[in-house]
């Protein structure tokens, strides 16, 4: 497979790899499925602040996309499709700018369903990096694939459930029988907003950390700074004074986990540790505008504007089929011990 | 400026041109003269040359009768001046004349109008404004030109800005990090994880002690595994119905109708309605933690 890749280097169109990546599986070796690959890119030229959010979505999907896709003006959509083929890149995610606002799709290859998303905001993740106090990135983030929580989205129509079912289908399934939580770091949170129908597109990274320890050991161990004790007589006044307890805290409560096995040196198994979420990477506030039957063409099945663009293709009825497929596949995929996060928030302030 | 420079380039090439006819002519003379007592005829000659030189070299003319007042005056003093920095008037004689014509005078006086030249330019420049070095009749014209730069530069600027807003049109930096929707998609996203981690610890705790290798281990990890099948099979229903939760946490009340295809319900064509739990009971026999899951799994279904 790995000469089979070289050799396909189009003259237009060249994802290039890595060079000491690893050739990356088709198939999950754990679940037994196809592990969903993507393709980042945009139509037409884009400004600025654009173009970096697509270089920060495409940070967002790695390890499973072409980092350093490069393109060209001439290449169309069918070039891409034809070297999607071979490597196994299951969806694209195509970014293009109007006069009014960005727009994102997001299609299946080689003949699903499009949808097509308004971008109201956006914020680029070193803008976000920019406004907090302490940001964090650890190196080897990037080389685990995120999990991604739904939220919100039950309470709609068939459209939503449409969107959950593409949006699981990007991100590979994690086994929880076999799941080391340490390659959990990175997710992927989607919250649909039903009274403004806008769906909020957030990506956090997680860490650990242990609770029940007082904030000064805890940063002493971690840190491995010599602490001041000039004014302390004894290193007992260290060890257990009260300090102040921080705001935080008080919601770690109902954030604690207990560890099944060693993750880090102050992380260890059977002690608790609280989740601590900090945000990188793009935020977006997104809008679905269009659900298309085929790649950017076929019926169009739903439109925020009204039936704008019927076209009936003859491949119309194909397309809808495909997407009857997919929800099939859907409920093959979790008969297995896959999990995909779900969260329902729907009865929860009733 | 360049236009300027360019002008008196191309003015001292012109006035060079003119010379050279002029300096063969003079040559001939110098020459049919060189075996008498020439010094003092060529120097009055070439004197004049030089004067005729240092006048053209001038643009103005108000310095030549000071210049002319000067070199008599200054001539006799001007035996053998430093002709260190002159090499372009030496230059532009040689170029001229063709042959090499020795004469201190002649260079001396080449130097002394350069250095008149050099000065009235130098003194110029401390009055001028802005503009710069620039012969008068060209002033108005390259006031006439800065002035449409700049016009254009604002224009342009005015342009780019327009472009600049319709490019960033959307793009919003968060101006503090932490407000309340944030901290509220913060919690959803932290429960979401909760749930995921403290699911996965129970899954893997089960198997803590069980290795794969064994087979009596890997019947019974096949049992758990099939037992999480069928409890994933009872509450994940279509995508129509509801999205699906972890198979050990406790389910959302809505779940409770069961799976919306018929096969897929646990009683489907079940005739004895004893045997509805029949998995069930094929794992009585398994450990006390197992049953524990059973008894989740059960309560599922129900």
């Amino acid at each position: 497979m790995a000469r089979f890749r070289n050799r396909k280097t189009k003259v237009f169109v060249k994802p290039i790899v890595k060079k000491n990546q690893q050739q990356q599986s088709n198939v999950d070796h754990i679940t037994g499925n196809k592990i969903p690959k993507s393709f980042v890119f945009s139509r037409g030229k884009l400004p600025g602040p654009i173009r970096q959010l697509q270089m920060d979505l495409r940070k967002l999907m790695l390890p499973y996309t072409a980092l350093n896709l490069k393109e060209k003006k001439r290449n169309n959509l069918k070039d891409f499709l034809n070297v999607a083929g071979p490597m196994g890149v299951t969806h694209f995610l195509i970014l293009s700018k109007t006069e009014s606002s960005p727009f994102l799709r997001v299609a299946k290859t080689p003949q699903g369903p499009t949808l097509t998303f308004k971008i109201h905001e956006y914020s680029l993740a070193v803008d976000i990096a920019q406004s907090q106090l302490r940001p964090r990135c650890p190196q080897d983030l990037l080389k685990n694939p995120p999990l991604i929580v739904l939220s919100g989205f039950a309470a709609g129509n068939e459209h939503l459930k449409l969107t959950t079912t593409m949006f699981k289908n990007i991100f590979p399934d994690i086994d929880i029988n076999t799941v080391k939580l340490s390659s959990c770091q990175r997710i992927v949170l989607l919250n649909y907003n039903k009274d403004t129908q806008l769906i909020d597109f957030r990506h956090y990274s997680i860490r650990l950390q242990p609770v029940g320890v007082s904030r000064r050991i805890r940063k002493f161990v971690q840190n491995h700074q010599v602490p001041d004790l000039r004014n302390l007589q004894d290193v007992s006044d260290f060890v257990t004074k009260a300090g102040y307890v921080s705001e935080s805290e008080a919601d770690e409560e109902a954030a604690t986990v207990t560890l099944i096995s060693d993750l880090s040196r102050v992380n260890r198994a059977s002690t608790k540790s609280a989740v601590k979420l900090q945000e990188i990477g793009p935020r977006m506030t997104l809008q679905l505008t269009k659900i298309e039957g085929g790649l950017c063409s076929g019926e169009v099945m739903f439109s925020e504007y009204g039936n704008g663009g019927n076209k009936k293709k003859p491949d119309s009825e194909k397309g809808t089929e495909k997407e009857d497929d997919d929800n099939d596949d859907e409920i093959g995929d979790s008969d297995e011990d896959n999990e995909r996060e779900d969260n329902e928030e729907e009865d929860e302030e009733d | 400026m360049t236009m300027e420079e360019g002008n008196v380039a191309a003015g001292k090439r012109k006035r060079n041109i003119g010379k050279k006819k002029g300096n063969k002519t003079k040559n001939k003379k110098l020459k049919m003269l060189e075996g008498k007592g020439k010094k003092l005829r060529v120097s009055k000659k070439m004197r004049n040359l030089f004067e005729k030189r240092a006048r053209d070299y001038n643009s103005d003319d108000d310095e030549e009768e000071e210049e002319r007042k000067e070199k008599e005056n200054t001539e006799a003093a001007a035996t053998r001046r430093g002709g260190g920095g002159d090499n372009s008037s030496e230059g532009r004689e040689e170029e001229e004349g063709g042959e090499i014509q020795p004469g201190v005078m002649k260079f001396t006086e080449g130097v002394r109008a350069f250095r008149v030249a050099f000065k009235n330019i130098i003194k110029r420049n401390i009055a001028n404004d802005s503009l710069g070095p620039v012969l008068s009749g060209h002033k108005q014209l390259i006031a006439k030109k800065l002035a449409e730069e700049e016009a254009e530069r604002k224009v342009k600027g005015e342009a780019k800005k327009e472009k600049h807003l319709v490019a960033e049109k959307g793009h919003v930096k968060p101006a503090n990090y932490l407000d309340s929707h944030e901290k509220f998609l913060i919690g959803i996203a932290t429960k979401g994880v909760v749930k995921l981690f403290n699911a996965v610890n129970k899954a893997q705790k089960a198997q803590k002690g069980l290795d794969p290798s064994r087979s009596k281990d890997a019947k019974m990890i096949r049992k758990r595994s099939k037992e999480a099948f069928f409890s994933e099979l009872g509450k994940t229903s279509f995508p129509v119905q509801n999205s699906s939760s972890k198979d050990n946490t406790s389910c959302d009340p809505s779940n409770d109708e069961g799976p919306a295809w018929a096969p897929l319900r646990d009683n489907y064509m079940l005739t004895n309605p004893k045997l509805k739990d029949w998995d069930k009971m094929a794992d009585s026999a398994i450990v006390d933690d197992v049953g524990r899951m059973s008894e989740d799994s059960g309560s599922d279904d129900d």
